[in-house]
């Protein structure tokens, strides 16, 4: 297939982040805060589709980088009173160096090993906020997004705000992994996912590539964190719990793993999973505790449903590129 | 001509009647939201599923079950109460998106008993910005009762603070010179506890901290039990959740300590219904500890809350066994009904608040404890009693059945002050007349 240019890459990112931003004004404040909902999804699901799809290693723990972004945007915004895009930065950052340490460790390990770790992470990380005082314990440290620019005007709802923020990360985020995926990183990653040894054998440093891409796909998960924390005016370890490191996995999976593209086809799926079970069940009817399962059920039909029949995701013609 | 001229203007003279008649039938006189000529919408957060979801999913067909009897009778000022429930697993995350479908989509008047710390800090700011009114939230958090972070919120819960510092004044009065061991959860609950404790100048021998859910580690009981033996405690005060006071228990069993050292109860870890579960055969060991509670026990079959509440539960509530969770349900639903009533015949959610600010520390509630609202506070109730445990794991007061000693106070430096507990009276039937 022919290569795109980054250049117009972003010409075609910008065109459809400036129709969702137009979009935004015509629809109420429910669908704008689904909308960053699933731009933040579809960034955290990036970083998987990066880590496993590309890189070949797995990782149940993403929900723990995202809150280790989230944290450190929260304390430096606090501490420090930065400009919030500046804190969603150094939540990156810091989320970049915490994977930067941890994929030291994860390039030695493999399969369930490294699933096993990485599970570790995700279970015992966020109750580390009770450990410190300084973290806020179990109901958390605010975040404070300020206001919406007052040149928007006092119709632009906060939650417009909110998807404006999102989608210009998401995209940025889109623009840049595809660009890298597309160098001789992306290639490097693709050759030791197929086959480690062919590529050791063929020059490539196995050990360091994997480390690289744990450390991005880190970064990438810390600002989905960050952002998460803007959406939520908060962070805390309920925030980040396992069910959150589970459906992001479960949204890769959704999105294909190996596709870029896939992760919006994913986000979108795992925020309209609610919407469409609360009115299946105000249609059919049915008690609270049918009603309160259903999400988890349809999620992890769904779930084996993609495994069994299409391993591979659905197709995404015109974003995906194998 | 003078004819035609008379029919045109009658023409007008009808038009602009019948554009001023749909106007006006299209403007119902300024209708609230989620308020209509028959109908008032309310909300509830809680969890209904996940590990947080034992007990509190109780309460919302509690809270239900009440207002369906209020319904049965007439409603609010002829409107009848609807409660949409969601399920937010305990996740703030969840818990805001939640909380957005019902202010956004399904429009609520008002969120009532949202449950958990950091789940109604995450709505805080959504909240705020739309101005709805937050009743009773269900936490034990004193930041909430903050007027200036939480204009629209209404804690009903004491604090952890509060209970800390009434237990030291407990102890000094009754446990001096006893050598007294505390086991306490290592995070902000423990914190406030902690807090509470110091100000009400209370020693310990020992001061024994566990991280949250560690209390399913045998060996983590093991160190309590070795920590409790070193330091030649008689007496321990455990400030945990109901599953660490049933580990403890076990414990305790175990050493063959059971007998030997007096236990001292937080509200929060002494649900005799839980610790029945909990316990199995081993639940009389708790028998004689000695249990804070603000909310009457709910076997009390002598309260005229608990019988009246249990009454309505039987018709209502399709034979779910009452017990904490079912009367906290009930409790916040007549808390609401009375704000209801008070903010009017045509309630807004500004007289709403206002209703609750001026007249909310009168009404009737089953707890032992008076209510502190007025324009100037949001703390609800203030003061526990001390019961004994029985045999069957339920509390009795210390001081004989049916008659209880009132300790109050507040999260920050005031006195403890105790005195006879009195409470309004149940209203007739259970139906406020407020």
């Amino acid at each position: 297939m022919k290569h795109k240019s980054p250049i117009r890459r972003l010409a075609i990112l910008l065109f459809i982040g400036a129709l969702l931003i137009a979009a935004s004004g015509r629809v109420d404040q429910l669908r704008a805060y689904q909308g960053a909902q699933v731009a933040i999804f579809a960034i955290a699901i990036s970083a998987i589709v990066l880590l496993t799809g590309y890189s070949g290693q797995i990782s149940l723990g993403h929900g723990a980088l995202m809150a280790v972004g989230g944290y450190a945007a929260v304390l430096s915004r606090t501490h420090w009173n930065i400009p919030y895009p500046l804190s969603f930065i150094i939540g990156s950052a810091v989320a970049g160096v915490f994977g930067f340490l941890l994929g030291i460790a994860a390039a030695r390990l493999k399969g369930p090993y490294l699933a096993g770790t990485t599970l570790a992470l995700a279970v015992g990380l966020p109750s580390l906020a009770n450990q410190f005082h300084v973290l806020g314990g179990e109901q958390g440290l605010t975040f404070d997004a300020g206001n919406v620019p007052s040149w928007l005007g006092s119709d632009f709802s906060q939650y417009r705000w909110f998807f404006v923020v999102t989608v210009i990360a998401a995209i940025a985020v889109f623009w840049l992994l595809r660009n890298l995926l597309s160098t001789r990183y992306g290639r490097r990653w693709r050759a030791i996912r197929s086959n480690p040894t062919a590529a050791a054998l063929a020059g490539i440093n196995v050990g360091r590539a994997k480390v690289l891409a744990f450390t991005l796909s880190s970064t990438v998960a810390g600002l989905a964190g960050s952002l998460f924390a803007m959406l939520l005016g908060l962070v805390a370890p309920l925030a980040f719990t396992l069910t959150l490191s589970f459906t992001l996995v479960t949204g890769a999976v959704l999105a294909g793993v190996s596709n870029l593209g896939g992760s919006i086809v994913g986000a979108v799926v795992l925020v309209s999973i609610p919407e469409l079970s609360n009115a299946a069940a105000s249609h059919f009817g049915g008690s609270d505790k049918v009603t309160a399962n259903l999400p988890g059920v349809i999620t992890s039909v769904l779930l084996i449903a993609t495994v069994l029949f299409i391993p591979n995701g659905p197709k995404m013609p015109k974003l995906s590129r194998q | 001509m003078f004819v035609q001229r008379r029919t045109k203007g009658g023409i007008f003279a009808a038009a602009v009647v019948a554009a001023a008649a749909l106007v006006a039938s299209a403007l119902p006189a300024h209708a609230e939201t989620g308020v209509t000529s028959s109908t008032i919408k309310l909300g509830v957060t809680l969890p209904l599923t996940g590990a947080a979801a034992p007990g509190y999913n109780k309460i919302p067909a509690a809270m239900k079950a009440y207002f369906d009897y209020v319904n049965a009778n007439g409603g609010v000022n002829g409107r009848q109460i609807k409660l949409v429930v969601k399920d937010d697993a305990y996740s703030p995350s969840q818990t805001l998106s939640v909380t957005n479908d019902l202010i956004l989509k399904d429009k609520v008047f008002a969120l009532v008993g949202t449950l958990g710390t950091a789940n109604n800090e995450a709505t805080t700011r959504l909240v705020n910005s739309q101005g709805v009114p937050r009743l009773f939230v269900n936490t034990g958090f004193s930041g909430f009762a903050d007027m200036k972070k939480y204009p629209t919120t209404f804690p009903l819960f004491p604090s952890y603070a509060t209970e800390a510092k009434i237990m030291g004044k407990y102890l000094s009065d009754n446990f001096a010179g006893h050598k007294v061991a505390l086991i306490y959860q290592d995070d902000d609950f423990g914190m406030d506890a902690l807090k509470g404790f110091s100000t009400a100048g209370t020693t310990f021998v020992a001061k024994i901290p566990y991280a949250a859910l560690s209390q399913a580690d045998p060996s983590v009981i093991g160190k309590w039990v070795t920590s409790i033996v070193a330091s030649g405690a008689d007496t321990v005060v455990m400030f945990g959740v109901t599953s660490a006071t049933g580990a403890l228990a076990g414990g305790l069993y175990k050493a063959g300590l059971i007998g030997k050292v007096q236990l001292i109860l937080g509200s929060v870890g002494s649900d005799g219904t839980t610790l029945k579960g909990l316990l199995g055969p081993l639940a009389p060991a708790l028998a004689g500890s000695i249990a804070a509670s603000f909310l009457p026990s709910p076997s009390d079959a002598t309260d005229e809350y608990i019988t009246q509440f249990k009454a309505i539960n039987t018709q209502y509530n399709a034979g779910a066994t009452f017990d904490n969770n079912v009367l906290v349900g009930m409790n916040t639903a007549m808390m609401t009904v009375q704000a209801l009533r008070a903010a009017g015949m045509s309630p807004t959610r500004a007289s709403l608040i206002k209703a609750i600010e001026t007249k909310g520390s009168t009404w009737a509630s089953a707890a032992f404890s008076p209510l502190l609202y007025s324009a100037k506070s949001h703390v609800g109730y203030t003061g526990y009693w001390f019961g004994k445990l029985g045999l069957d794991g339920n509390a009795v007061s210390v001081d004989g059945p049916g008659k209880y000693t009132l300790y109050t106070t507040d999260s920050g430096s005031g006195a403890v002050v105790k005195a006879a507990a009195a409470r309004p009276a149940m209203p007739a039937k259970g139906l406020p007349k407020n």
